[in-house]
């Protein structure tokens, strides 16, 4: 049965992936059909799932002595972080009816998003590193692929290409990781690296857990690799809500969160990774505050909200930083396609050629507004929950001065996020034309993730439980439901914690209100759009490729002779180095 | 000298022919010419190795099997050859650099 489910939820979107680009771009009707039902059905498999998990291995695919045995292992962690690729990314797929409607090349962009999915999905329920390391790079490419969608446009490929190469650097450190626990170990499966971590000797572990780090930093856009996130914005506004919401930057959470139990020890890591998390959050909320282009506000949004995920591992707190992903998932996912409609309806992604968008489509700024709230952390919506939940891990496990910048960071969210909502909604029009409200696979997208905004929360307790009960590695406590609610509410962090963010509206609405269009001084501008010094060092490293690339493209000369003494000269060496260590 | 190392030798001799034939060859009919003798001395160390390996029927079969395939590769290089002759005008590998990078 478990295998069954699991093979198929991995199957079902890649099988649709095929489907979609056979049917050809003449179709465009059955190209949305297809996509549509195949990507639901995966939701739907993804959901029942949750009756199968367990600890162990439910899945046996034998791939020879080298890669070892592909795993699949339905436990509470891969479980949710399928659930949610496969039923944001339905939403998503949905949303794109209405938004990708009348585009020429569906089939490359279903496609795409199809093989996404199937690779997150399969990405965290594989149970052998080695995979694991190879969806990791599938879904590397599918996000390449589908920022530089609009391959006409010189910004779209670009961005792309830095996105690509940057996640690349994090691909390195995982291989990386992972190599050296085979080597060490001998296996690739996970359960057993973890198991046996303090076999590996100390340095390599730390090499091992830094790796992963470095990785997971790159994945998830986090500092000092946080530059990607905003340049991938040129992809369509559905392919940002997959991208932010239902894959790729969580699989760099998830990495942290699978390998915690192995890596808590190794010393100075846990501050590590805290610290990369509290730089992230931190400087991507100060990058919001000025931001003027609606979707990079909200992928700024993401970095920082990653950040607060990335800070919970660093505590400890691997539950809260996993209950905080499935908030940010609905709610972010509710905000960007929230923010895609608008674009689709205004044109422009510039927020000082909109304002006083609500009067004109009232349903959109409702679920915007539902949105923008889970993100600033009001209850009782599900981002209040997990923020705070989040929070008092962190004044429980991390030092005082870096619960406070958080709470700092969470007024700031709150600042932010009302800013942004008003530059949008409210206040004058400051463009003229009409804008239409969303279309109707628009509105059931976005009304199936604001009701998912007010209660998935309600799932703590449930998540809890099949965490606990399927992760004895990672020694989580159990609570009941009401348990995690009254210990939330009853928090002196949570009072804390809301009263900075009310403080965050008063400021924005008494002092930030008038200035809101005014983009703050032109230094502070010009530090945020240099990401505080660390876009030039991104695109330098983008540019050493490029070039490296370029140089060795006198390689590539096309003549046989040339490449038959290449494959000589290293069939030679090759038998070398075996006969020297021989 | 043993019959085994006489016959190694005649198909190390072959590969030697095959891989140098492939390194300085530019005529597309020769290169196909060069792959058939490549593939001679694999069958040939097919073969031996059935025989020293006590299992002859496995190596044969398995020569037999190549030697099938290796017909089709020929088969195919040629007509390639025809067309890309009828096409570009010239059998010259050098020449036919339009997939260069």
């Amino acid at each position: 049965m478990a295998e069954t489910l699991i093979l198929l939820v991995i199957a079902l979107p890649w099988l649709g992936a095929l489907c979609v680009w056979l049917t050809g771009d003449r179709r465009p009707r059955l190209q949305h059909a297809l996509a549509v039902v195949f990507s639901a059905a995966a939701g739907a498999v993804s959901l029942a799932l949750f009756t199968v998990t367990g600890s162990a291995t439910a899945v046996h695919l034998p791939f020879g002595p080298a890669f070892g045995t592909l795993t699949f292992v339905p436990d509470g962690l891969g479980v949710t972080l399928a659930a949610i690729a496969a039923v944001v990314g339905a939403v998503a797929v949905l949303f794109s009816v209405d938004y990708m409607h009348g585009d020429r090349q569906l089939g490359r962009y279903y496609f795409m998003v199809l093989l996404f999915i199937g690779a997150m999905i399969g990405l965290v329920l594989s149970g052998n590193l080695f995979f694991t390391f190879l969806f990791w790079e599938i879904t590397a490419l599918c996000s390449y692929g589908l920022i530089s969608f609009y391959n006409d446009d010189p910004r779209a490929v670009r961005g792309g290409i830095k996105a690509l190469i940057i996640t690349q650097v994090g691909g390195l450190g995982l291989l990386a990781g992972a190599l050296i626990g085979y080597v060490h170990l001998g296996t690739y499966q996970i359960n057993e690296l973890l198991a046996q971590a303090d076999r590996i000797p100390a340095g390599a572990l730390a090499a091992m857990a830094f790796g992963f780090l470095i990785a997971a930093a790159a994945k998830s856009a986090q500092f000092p690799f946080h530059t990607w996130l905003p340049d991938a914005m040129e992809a369509p506004t559905p392919v940002s809500a997959l991208i932010h919401a239902a894959t790729m930057v969580n699989a760099g959470v998830y990495l942290l969160a699978r390998f915690h139990p192995a890596f808590a020890d190794v010393p100075g890591w846990s501050t590590a990774v805290m610290l990369t998390g509290l730089v992230s959050a931190l400087i991507a909320a100060l990058m919001a505050l000025t931001a003027m282009d609606l979707k990079r506000a909200l992928a700024y949004s993401t970095v920082s909200q990653l950040g607060y995920m990335v800070y919970a591992i660093g505590a400890g707190a691997v539950f809260a930083s996993q209950f905080h992903l499935l908030s940010h998932a609905v709610f972010k996912a509710l905000l960007f396609l929230g923010a895609g409609a608008v674009l689709h309806a205004a044109g422009t992604r510039d927020m000082r050629q909109m304002g006083g968008l609500g009067t004109q489509m009232p349903f959109v700024r409702a679920v915007f507004v539902i949105g923008a709230l889970a993100l600033a952390g009001v209850p009782i919506l599900n981002g209040f929950w997990s923020k705070e939940l989040v929070l008092e891990a962190g004044l429980a496990h991390t030092p005082s001065w870096a619960y406070a910048l958080m709470l700092a960071g969470a007024g700031l969210t709150a600042f932010y996020t009302f800013r942004m909502t008003w530059l949008v909604f409210f206040g004058k029009r400051r463009a003229g034309g009409h804008a239409h409200d969303a279309g109707p696979a628009m509105k059931v997208s976005l009304g199936l993730l604001s009701a998912g905004t007010f209660v998935s929360w309600l799932a703590a307790g449930a998540l809890n439980r099949l965490f606990a009960g399927s992760l004895p590695l990672h020694h989580i406590e159990q609570a009941a439901l009401a348990e995690i609610l009254i210990e939330i509410v009853s928090a002196p962090a949570t009072g804390l914690a809301l009263l900075v963010i009310a403080l965050g509206f008063g400021l924005f609405w008494w002092y930030g209100r008038a200035r809101a269009l005014a983009e703050g001084p032109a230094w502070y501008r010009r530090l945020s759009e240099a990401s505080f010094g660390l876009e030039p060092v991104n695109a330098a490293v983008v540019r050493g490729v490029r070039a490296a690339a370029e140089a060795l493209r006198v390689t590539q000369t096309g003549a046989l002779n040339w490449n038959v003494l290449g494959i000589l000269s290293a069939l030679l060496a090759l038998l070398l180095i075996l006969g020297w260590s021989a | 000298m043993t019959e085994v190392n006489v016959i190694l030798l005649g198909a190390i001799g072959l590969l030697g022919v095959g891989l140098y034939g492939l390194l300085i060859t530019r005529n597309l009919i020769k290169l196909v010419i060069v792959l058939q003798i490549l593939v001679k001395a694999v069958i040939l160390a097919l073969v031996l190795a059935g025989r020293a390996g006590g299992n002859p029927g496995l190596g044969s079969s398995t020569a037999a099997t190549v030697i099938v395939a290796d017909t089709i590769v020929a088969v195919v290089g040629l007509a390639l050859a025809v067309q890309v002759r009828k096409r570009l005008g010239t059998l010259d590998v050098s020449h036919i650099t339009s997939l260069k990078g």
